[in-house]
């Protein structure tokens, strides 16, 4: 029985990986389709699927239990991600997404409640006929005040959209909401300020949304609503609420995850060409994290640190733990870390080189850190399988390090399900500011293709040199997270080097789609789309004049 | 009996409510939504009752019938009232889209049906409803003539799945019926007086104006069958064919818009089973205005809802069938 109950237990990078699923299932769903909507598909992917893979009490294999958290959507036109967050969930087979919106479907253009009536045109989990804007929230009051009136413990969960914000009802609903006080209902805005005829705020303003919302009688959060940290962190607050609904204001982008579709009003409900579909599904798998680690540059509190990266968005704040021991320099440990949890709310990627990982992990879960990897050279099978474990028990991602002389060990093969990261390191652990080793990169590709052909769905992370310079050269060779020391820390300019990093990786991107483009035979097709995105880099990939040509 | 024996008035939505209060001793899941006028619809007998079962929303009806539909999707059994100006008036969207598709066990049961109204005019005046609620797939439409039909249909409502539209009227009316509980169906017309040369078919106050017209018509030597058909859809298409067959002629009459309600039903009936001349009585597709509580029969003289009006249309109905 998979009930899933959250704490804190995040998960994060399976909770990562799982929303990058849902994107490309819903992708693959509206190009076979040839209509729906990526736009609001994607801009609430990540609320959708901290819900569902997180947050909510409920159930797959018994989508009416009694007891179970409600998910009402009631910007249905999201229809695409979220079948696709229902079907990564369990409810049905995510293959069937692609039935997407065609005749004998039940993946109607907008969900229906499923029933035994309904059985041939809805799904399981689906639990309200949306389409039509502005009502779920009412829908969700009625459901929120049954379950008071029955005692229930059971939470009701309401997706709304900004521009469904316009229907009077929404307002309605708020201020009923707030009269029976129902400290059972949280409602996400995803704010992704487009509609259909163009951005919200043109159309009929919506701002100063959060303040609306608390003149209602609602308390408010907001949060970056494709930041799964900051959305598990506003839910937990939101339960710890009392006698007032909750309204989560979610600042989103729309089509966020594909560049070109991204906060462009012209993607609110347009298909690609399904000879595209590959193209995009490479650039929804090919995201890619920076993780900064704090040890490296001038010796200064860690909380100044974090602050100053946190500013520029980065993903990840990469923790490297030396004992002494298993690698000559000492960092700091555990106890550092829990002081340092306070001071934000960034995933902590805690990179244990230390000896016996197994006799101190607990140190490291119970100070909160959200991605735990050790090293391969430190622990027996037995032993990181039980590391391993551990971690999944309390929803932290267990990842395993192995140095640049190091191969994968074979026993790894069989941990890979529960496995979210594997580091390559590309330096001897030990010192900030070493030398990129290029000799890694031939290994970091064999060993990317090896984990991949044994069903490894999580992240390579290259970890030891990695600049401007070396950057692309790690992306190409399959790692998708970035641990940046020096690179961030080491000159003065940390906002130009994080932008310059991103820069690389967007590069490398680009590169890649673009070839992938080619081989398909739609270069000039993919270009014309990404014309826009592809300006800064044309230079960089050598496509000026070709550029400037497509029109 | 089928009849009430003693001629006396009673007040539907007063039924409504004492029925609703019955209702929710014995059946916890019964609640009721408003919209600020549970002391005109009689819910507030329920809400004095059942306090934390009664939901007054204010005056927004989308939002009204939307909480009602999420009440009866956590298992509850939902009443949604307020005038029907506003319901269907305000939110028929709300009712196809919420309620209907997913086919929710909500009740809308509404007052205020029709020109009788009075004093408040044309703006709640709602002759449109039995057409737009009788178009919607899953919707079954009730319009009861009497307080004792309102009373037993509440009950059956209640506990049949799946959503309801029942339309009461403002003003008290004449009891016609005695008080037998299997007296109502739905999908089932009742024959309150047989006659073998034409049908009137009424709903709603209508109905006591058909059994007038009907006598009124036999002094005249013309024996008229009067059916009351407050099960407006689903329609008891044989009963219809049968009185098509058995009379050859029928007039309807209605407190609603000639055009899609219940003669517009029984047209499409007859004209599919067994046709013969229809003649409709209703608003003849105008707008109402006001008119005091003790100019109401006026009001209702001056649009056609009249004996007198049934009487004629039975003539004229008779006048092209077959000789």
């Amino acid at each position: 029985m998979m009930i899933i109950v959250m704490g804190f237990n995040m998960r994060y990078l399976d909770l990562k990986r799982k929303v990058r699923d849902v994107r490309m299932w819903a992708i693959q769903g509206i190009a076979e389709a040839g209509s729906g909507h990526p736009g609001a598909s994607f801009s609430a992917a990540e609320i959708m699927g901290t819900l569902y893979f997180r947050r909510m009490k409920h159930d797959p294999a018994k989508p009416d239990w009694d007891e179970r958290d409600y998910f009402i959507n009631s910007k249905a036109h999201s229809a695409p991600g979220f079948y696709s967050t229902l079907a990564v969930a369990g409810y049905f087979q995510p293959e069937e997404v692609k039935t997407l919106r065609k005749l004998g479907s039940r993946l109607q253009g907008h969900p229906v409640r499923h029933s035994e009536r309904q059985k041939d045109h809805s799904v399981p989990g689906v639990e309200y006929s949306g389409g039509s804007e502005g009502i779920g929230l009412s829908v969700g009051i009625g459901i929120a005040l049954a379950s008071k009136l029955d005692g229930k413990k059971n939470r009701v969960f309401v997706l709304i959209g900004d521009g469904e914000s316009n229907e009077g009802q929404i307002w309605e609903a708020s201020m009923a909401a707030g009269k029976y006080k129902l400290d059972n209902l949280v409602a996400v805005l995803d704010r992704n300020r487009i509609q259909q005829d163009g951005f919200t705020e043109d159309i009929m303003p919506l701002d100063p949304a959060k303040d609306k919302w608390a003149a209602f009688n609602w308390q408010v959060f907001e949060v970056d609503g494709h930041r799964v940290e900051q959305l598990v962190d506003a839910l937990n607050k939101a339960s710890q609420v009392h006698d007032k609904p909750v309204m989560i204001v979610a600042n989103t982008v729309k089509g966020n995850g594909i560049r070109h579709m991204a906060n462009n009003p012209q993607w609110h409900g347009k298909a690609p060409p399904k000879r595209q579909t590959e193209v995009l599904l490479e650039e929804l798998e090919s995201e890619c994290l920076i993780a900064p680690s704090i040890i490296a540059g001038e010796r200064e509190n860690y909380e100044n640190k974090i602050r100053k990266v946190e500013r520029e968005g980065v993903d990840m704040i990469h923790l490297d733990v030396m004992d002494g021991r298993f690698v000559p320099n000492t960092t700091f440990f555990a106890d550092t870390i829990k002081k340092l949890r306070r001071s934000t709310s960034l995933p902590f990627d805690a990179h244990l080189m230390i000896e016996k990982p197994l006799e101190q992990v607990d140190e490291y879960i119970d100070a909160r850190c959200d991605v735990i990897t050790v090293h391969a050279e430190a622990c027996t099978e037995n032993e990181f399988k039980e590391i391993q474990d551990r971690l999944i028990a309390n929803g932290i991602s267990p990842g395993i390090a192995i140095n640049p002389e190091t191969d994968v060990p074979e026993w790894l093969y069989g941990c890979l399900h529960n496995l979210d990261v594997v580091i390559i390191m590309s330096v001897n652990p030990g010192f900030a500011g070493q030398k990129f080793m290029p000799e890694v990169l031939p290994k970091m590709v064999a060993v990317n293709k090896k984990l991949r052909e044994h069903g490894f769905k999580g992240y390579i992370e290259a970890d030891g040199g990695i600049d401007a310079t070396t950057l692309q050269q790690v992306y190409d060779a399959g790692a998708r997270i970035f641990v940046a020391g020096n690179a961030v820390y080491g000159g003065g300019d940390i906002h130009g080097a994080i932008i310059q990093l991103r820069h690389k990786a967007a590069v490398a991107l680009e590169g890649k789609l673009l070839n992938h483009a080619t081989q398909l035979g739609i270069r000039v097709d993919w270009m014309k789309a990404r014309k826009h995105i592809l300006i800064p880099y044309a230079n960089e990939l050598g496509i000026e004049e070709e550029l400037h040509a497509v029109k | 009996m089928l009849l009430s024996s003693e001629k006396k008035t009673a007040d539907m939505r007063g039924a409504y409510g004492d029925a609703l209060v019955e209702l929710g001793k014995d059946d916890s899941r019964i609640v009721c939504v408003g919209g600020d006028t549970t002391d005109s619809l009689k819910t507030k007998k329920f809400g004095d009752k059942y306090p934390e079962r009664m939901f007054n929303v204010g005056i927004a009806e989308a939002n009204l019938v939307s909480v009602a539909a999420g009440l009866s999707i956590a298992g509850k059994i939902a009443f949604a009232s307020t005038y029907a100006a506003f319901i269907p008036g305000r939110c028929v969207d709300q009712i196809r889209n919420t309620i209907c598709y997913p086919y929710l066990n909500v009740k809308l049961v509404v007052s205020h049906g029709g020109l009788t109204v009075g004093p408040d005019g044309a703006s709640h005046q709602q002759i449109e409803d039995i057409a737009s609620m009788r178009a919607i797939p899953n919707m079954r439409v009730l319009l009861p003539a009497d307080a004792v039909a309102v009373k037993h249909l509440i009950k059956i409502i209640a506990n049949t799945p799946g959503p309801f539209y029942m339309r009461l009227a403002r003003p008290s009316n004449e009891v016609i019926y005695s008080d037998q509980a299997d007296a109502f169906q739905i999908g089932r017309g009742n024959v309150l007086e047989d006659g073998s040369d034409a049908t009137i078919i009424a709903c709603g106050l209508m109905v006591s104006r058909a059994l007038e017209a009907a006598k009124a018509l036999h002094k005249k030597g013309v024996s008229c069958r009067v059916v009351d058909m407050f099960s407006i859809k689903p329609i008891d298409r044989d009963l219809i064919a049968k009185c098509a067959r058995e009379t050859g002629a029928i007039a309807t009459a209605e407190e609603h818009n000639i055009i899609g309600g219940l003669g517009g039903a029984v047209s499409e009936a007859v004209c599919e089973t067994y046709p013969v001349p229809v003649k409709r009585v209703g608003v003849r597709d105008t707008f109402g205005e006001s008119a005091r509580d003790e100019e109401i029969e006026t009001l209702l003289d001056n649009y056609g809802l009249t004996a007198t009006e049934i009487a004629r249309a039975v003539v004229d109905a008779r006048s092209r069938g077959k000789k």
